[in-house]
């Protein structure tokens, strides 16, 4: 029998490969990303930081590059303890869950354009810089994975057998699968302008129409932004982070390696939310001027110049979550959940709703070139009518102010029992 | 052919048994037992089936439906209901992973979405909200073990025998007539723009069906909140007499 291997097998080989170097870049880059977020933090607390660990046992401290390493080793060190009264084959399951679906995401995410690499046995076709390539259905398959991620979190919480624990998971999850909605209504939007659910098409269209999807649709970027904050649990909706109420929400239990596994996964989502938010919105790797014509065969230098662009957009929205984070006060429970059900959803619908007219009558509204900026200029008119209509008629979500009716309860009144009650809240 | 049904039939009794040894029915004796026979007469059962004739993608294969089916048995053999969730979410990824190989891209996903990432998760809410200290007895047993042991292998038994005797006979009379041809395949299922062609399919040719639907879901979400509401009120006439 003759079998021709390279064939075969190149296949096979390629998204192998790929998948190592994204699996050791993303878990690189997370350690790095939690030395930068410290930074941040020492930055705008006017402190230094983690500025000591360079290499050891010399003086070199190279600006604190050291300490990733340093962090991995002490929990790698730290005493493995799982509680007695856990139930451990769920304990154990949680942090794997959560960290799996994390990484598993980034199956579908593109991280750059093409490699005009010519490697035997793939027929000529440049690599395309993502793992399964021909996923037609991969925004569906990134909510398949978040609602997977939400598993680990009730998981962790229920296995904890901690009162603590299990409040906190259920808030989160409750969080989490209620702020899916909005995103899913900013995804909506643009899959209607991109015609397709993957993700490299949607750069594609927006590389070609020159036009970022966040300039036609605001109020979808808005409210996906909004949902993706949510989404990662980061402030100001770091609600398993809320050391005063539930000590540590769901990973109250946790310690060691598993501790990290749920953070690395909490980290990973906030960059799996970064390159969404920079792919579907921002252009992808399109920035003007600099990665024209779009589909034409790129060179290397051009398809490393598209990786760096991607990148660097998605390292500038990381920094932007970082510098909210020590930006916003967290959240009360209930505003949280008015903000996505009474604001969030009212405003993604809104916005699907402008996108489709728009693009129904996209033949009216002129030229392909000229009706596009009608197109924006309609979008951002909806944006700021939906938004003053948010202000004016939504509940003061963000309203810290002691509530008077609670504070004074109106008075009993005996011939009309039922009306002058306290309203039960 | 004979020959075949009787060694289909012997498996299906074998599976039959194994899974009556399997099911949690009080006693804990003999499920390592009911775990061998099942594991065999799948075995024997699957070694029936036709093989796809590419080895990686056999691999694949006999791996998603290995798992596939093996959480399919732990989640009615264990004891603890949230234990037998998980093992159905498994279940639940695996066939959805046996979709993706087929190229049925979309059933594939949004069976984790509907199925794992939303059925299931009520499940789980329930089960944990309700039992805090521990199950109830009723919840740990299987109810009609005998009945459902049978039904269960005699219905893997005759799905098997319809599909191996398709494989074997090609004149057979159950053999369906192909519903598509390998172009049509390609344009369809296989093609670039899966989901565009499904989506126009839908919304064109099932529109109605499609609206349908929507307004049932749109009813019933209505209703819950009638139900719910309703249920408040007297919570507020109960506040007022305390």
């Amino acid at each position: 029998m003759d079998i021709d291997w390279t064939a075969l097998m190149a296949p096979l080989i390629v998204p192998l490969v790929k998948i190592l170097v994204l699996i050791f870049a993303l878990l690189t880059a997370a350690a790095y990303l939690v030395l930068l977020e410290r930074w941040m933090a020492a930055w705008i607390q006017d402190r230094r930081g983690p500025n000591r660990v360079g290499i050891p046992l010399t003086k070199l401290h190279m600006f604190g590059l050291g300490q990733p390493l340093a962090d991995g080793l002490k929990f790698i060190f730290k005493e493995e303890y799982t509680p007695s009264h856990v139930d451990k084959a769920l304990f154990i399951l949680a942090p794997i869950s959560i960290l799996a679906a994390a990484i598993a995401v980034f199956a579908v995410v593109p991280f750059g354009y093409v490699l005009p690499l010519d490697l035997p046995g793939m027929d000529g076709q440049p690599i395309e810089l993502i793992v399964a390539p021909g996923l037609d259905v991969g925004m569906i398959y990134v909510f398949a994975l978040s609602s997977i991620a939400v598993y680990g979190v009730i998981l962790g919480g229920w296995a904890s057998n901690n009162k603590y624990g299990f409040l906190g998971g259920l808030r989160s999850s409750a969080q989490l699968i209620a702020y899916e909605i909005p995103l899913a209504l900013g995804i909506l939007g643009v899959i209607l302008a991109t015609g397709s659910l993957r993700l490299d098409r949607s750069i594609l269209e927006q590389a070609n129409s020159v036009v970022w999807n966040v300039l036609v649709q605001p109020l979808g970027f808005s409210v996906f932004l909004v949902a993706a904050f949510a989404e990662a649990a980061r402030l100001p909706f770091d609600l398993p982070e809320c050391e005063q109420e539930l000590i540590g929400g769901y990973h109250t239990e946790y310690s060691g390696m598993k501790l990290l596994l749920f953070l690395i996964a909490e980290f990973l989502h906030m960059v799996v939310a970064s390159f969404l938010i920079v792919i579907l919105f921002l252009g992808g790797w399109h920035f003007w001027g600099m990665t024209v014509p779009a589909e034409a065969a790129v060179t290397w230098p051009e398809a490393l110049l598209r990786v760096a662009v991607l990148l660097v957009k998605v390292l500038l929205v990381i920094t932007f979550f970082m510098v909210v984070r020590w930006s916003w006060p967290r959240f009360r429970f209930d505003q949280l959940m008015s903000l996505a059900w009474k604001v969030m959803l009212p405003l993604g619908l809104v916005n699907l709703v402008a996108v489709a007219a728009v693009y129904e009558y996209s033949a009216a509204l002129g030229a392909p070139g000229e009706g596009l900026w009608r197109g924006v200029a309609i979008g951002w008119g909806v944006a700021l009518v939906a938004w003053i209509a948010a202000a004016v008629l939504a509940p003061l979500h963000t309203d810290n102010r002691p509530r008077l009716e609670a504070m004074n309860p109106p008075q009993f009144e005996p011939e009309d029992g039922l009306r002058g009650q306290p309203q039960a809240r | 052919m004979n020959e075949m049904v009787a060694v289909l039939g012997l498996a299906t009794a074998i599976l039959a048994l194994g899974l009556w040894f399997l099911l949690p029915r009080g006693a804990a004796a003999g499920r390592a037992i009911g775990a061998l026979l099942a594991a065999v007469a799948l075995g024997i059962l699957a070694s029936r089936i036709p093989g796809v004739g590419h080895l990686p993608a056999e691999i694949v294969f006999y791996i998603l439906a290995g798992v596939t089916l093996l959480s399919a048995l732990a989640t009615i053999a264990f004891r603890k209901p949230v234990y037998s969730a998980i093992w159905f979410g498994l279940s639940l990824l695996g066939t959805g992973g046996l979709m993706l190989f087929g190229g049925a891209q979309f059933l594939g996903v949004a069976t984790v979405v509907v199925y794992a990432g939303a059925i299931l998760v009520t499940f789980l809410f329930v089960l944990m909200l309700a039992q805090p200290e521990g199950q109830a007895p009723y919840d740990q047993l299987s109810w009609a073990p005998r009945l459902a042991a049978l039904t269960g292998a005699l219905l893997v038994g005759t799905l098997t025998l319809v599909v191996v005797s398709v494989f074997e006979n090609p004149d057979v009379a159950l053999r369906p007539e192909a519903p598509f041809n390998a172009a049509e395949l390609d344009e369809n299922i296989l093609s670039d723009e899966h989901m565009a062609h499904l989506g126009a399919e839908l919304f064109s040719k099932h529109l109605l069906a499609v609206e349908v639907a929507g307004t049932l879901l749109l009813a019933a979400l209505v209703g819950t909140v009638a139900i719910v509401a309703q249920i408040r009120q007297p919570e507020h006439g109960g506040s007022s007499h305390g």
